[in-house]
């Protein structure tokens, strides 16, 4: 199975991100399990981001608004 | 799922309804017998009498050579892997005990009749008053004195009445406990010394159930209990693997042809309607499907993947009624990947994509980028077929 994303990419900006233990938004929210802990940092499971439901939680709930979620159909 | 007689026997001695002696018979196992006995032939059918299934025997030699040959033969398309044997009793009269589901009522179903043995809908329809049916409820279930109430009304009193009423009670009971779709004792049989026997039995497990219950479930992966004369295929298997990747959704319920044209098909009886659509435009379908409940990008592009990977099969047709429950931005990209993993061009394989309903919007900007034609809810179910018929030939 591939995993490569074509269609949604996440991002999270590692400079602006507080951490697992200072938020951790992310990882708790996401219905489709796109973050994963890695350390005290979110990572994004690349496999799963073509499974991004654009539900826009994560936007939510991360406090320094480091997460950005890009469609890449409409580029 | 519809168990064997022996299967839903178990069930029925686990609840404690009498049941004739009787044991299961396989191929070349020698038999020593008493006395006359039944041969029942285990296959998923109704009317095995009629086709040839169950057969007497009066001795040993002649109960072995029964065997054989109820093993050998194909009945309705089965052939039997084992055969039930049971003690051939005399029997004073029939009834028909029956639990099954009114999807018009929306309520379980309780049916009785003092005239057993027979064909229970030809009865119902030639002589309705001697079929007695009472709903009853989920909640209060069928208690024995309501089972009471519907014996009574076919015209049974006394010891009969006191006998009969716990068994159909006891059956609704099993018919809520397995989440059965159909629970039927045909016939319950009394015996010349007063005892009530099921003789025959008659148990449907709802498909969406059987992994609530772990002893079905066990059946159900038991490849081996039944021999169709079609047996799944490695395509079948591969697909419901993919079904059962996630819980979300259904992506694989899939049934193989010899076509050239790969069908992902959905919504709310919609696959019926479209396989029959492109057939009747002169399609050749590779497969039947069942896709809906929102699957995940995975599911539906594995099924893409492994319809594709069908020799003869550059085309696929993804047709489905107007979804509210399934997203169609999620569908196109796992038909969309499916295409692409496999190396070939989504837009020449698409041979028509006609998903309307909830986030087209976002559905119709993925296949406008890869060049799907876009068929919106104004384009029905049928002219989508023709479309996709005319394009696969």
């Amino acid at each position: 199975m591939s995993s490569t994303s074509e269609f949604i990419r996440v991002d999270v900006n590692m400079n602006t991100c507080v951490g697992i233990t200072q938020c951790g938004g992310c990882v708790r929210v996401c219905p489709v399990g796109i973050f994963q802990k890695n350390g005290d940092a979110p990572a994004v499971v690349a496999k799963n981001e073509d499974e991004c439901i654009l539900c826009e939680l994560c936007l939510q709930a991360c406090k320094p608004r480091a997460i950005t979620i890009k469609k890449l159909y409409e580029t | 799922m519809r168990l064997l007689e022996h299967e839903s026997k178990r069930i029925l001695e686990k609840y404690r309804i009498a049941l004739p002696a009787g044991r299961l018979v396989g191929p070349g196992e020698p038999l020593a017998i008493d006395g006359p006995v039944m041969l029942k032939a285990q296959i998923p059918i109704g009317g095995r009498g009629k086709a040839g299934g169950i057969l007497a025997a009066e001795d040993a030699e002649e109960a072995r050579q029964k065997v054989a040959l109820l093993l050998q033969s194909n009945l309705r398309g089965y052939i039997p892997k084992s055969v039930y044997m049971e003690e051939k009793k005399a029997v004073k009269q029939e009834f028909f005990l029956g639990v099954t589901y009114d999807t018009v009522a929306k309520a379980p179903v309780a049916i009785f009749s003092a005239a057993g043995g027979v064909d229970i809908e030809e009865l119902a329809q030639r002589e309705p008053a001697l079929v007695r049916r009472e709903h009853f409820t989920v909640g209060s279930r069928l208690p024995v004195h309501r089972a009471r109430e519907i014996v009574a009304d076919a015209g049974i009193s006394g010891k009969l009445l006191l006998g009969l009423s716990p068994v159909l009670s006891t059956l609704a009971e099993i018919f809520l406990d397995y989440d059965a779709t159909v629970a039927e004792i045909n016939p319950l049989g009394l015996m010349e010394d007063g005892r009530l026997v099921a003789l025959d039995c008659h148990l449907e497990i709802d498909d969406d159930a059987v992994s609530r219950h772990a002893d079905i479930a066990a059946l159900e992966k038991d490849t081996g209990r039944v021999e169709g004369e079609r047996r799944t295929t490695d395509f079948e298997r591969e697909a419901a693997g993919i079904d059962s990747l996630d819980h979300r959704g259904v992506a694989g319920r899939v049934i193989e042809f010899d076509g050239n044209l790969g069908l992902i098909i959905g919504g709310g009886g919609a696959s019926l309607t479209a396989f029959d659509a492109i057939r009747s435009h002169g399609g050749r379908p590779a497969n039947y499907c069942e896709i809906g409940g929102n699957p995940s990008v995975l599911k539906v592009r594995e099924l893409t993947r492994l319809i594709l990977s069908k020799p003869g099969v550059d085309k696929i047709a993804v047709i489905m009624n107007v979804v509210s429950n399934t997203r169609v931005d999620l569908v196109a990209r796992g038909i969309v990947k499916g295409i692409l993993e496999c190396g070939r061009s989504p837009a020449e394989t698409v041979a028509v994509f006609r998903v309307p309903g909830a986030w087209e919007e976002e559905g119709f900007k993925i296949l406008s980028k890869y060049g799907i034609p876009i068929q919106g809810r104004t384009v029905s179910i049928d002219e989508a077929a023709k479309i996709a018929a005319t394009k696969a030939n």
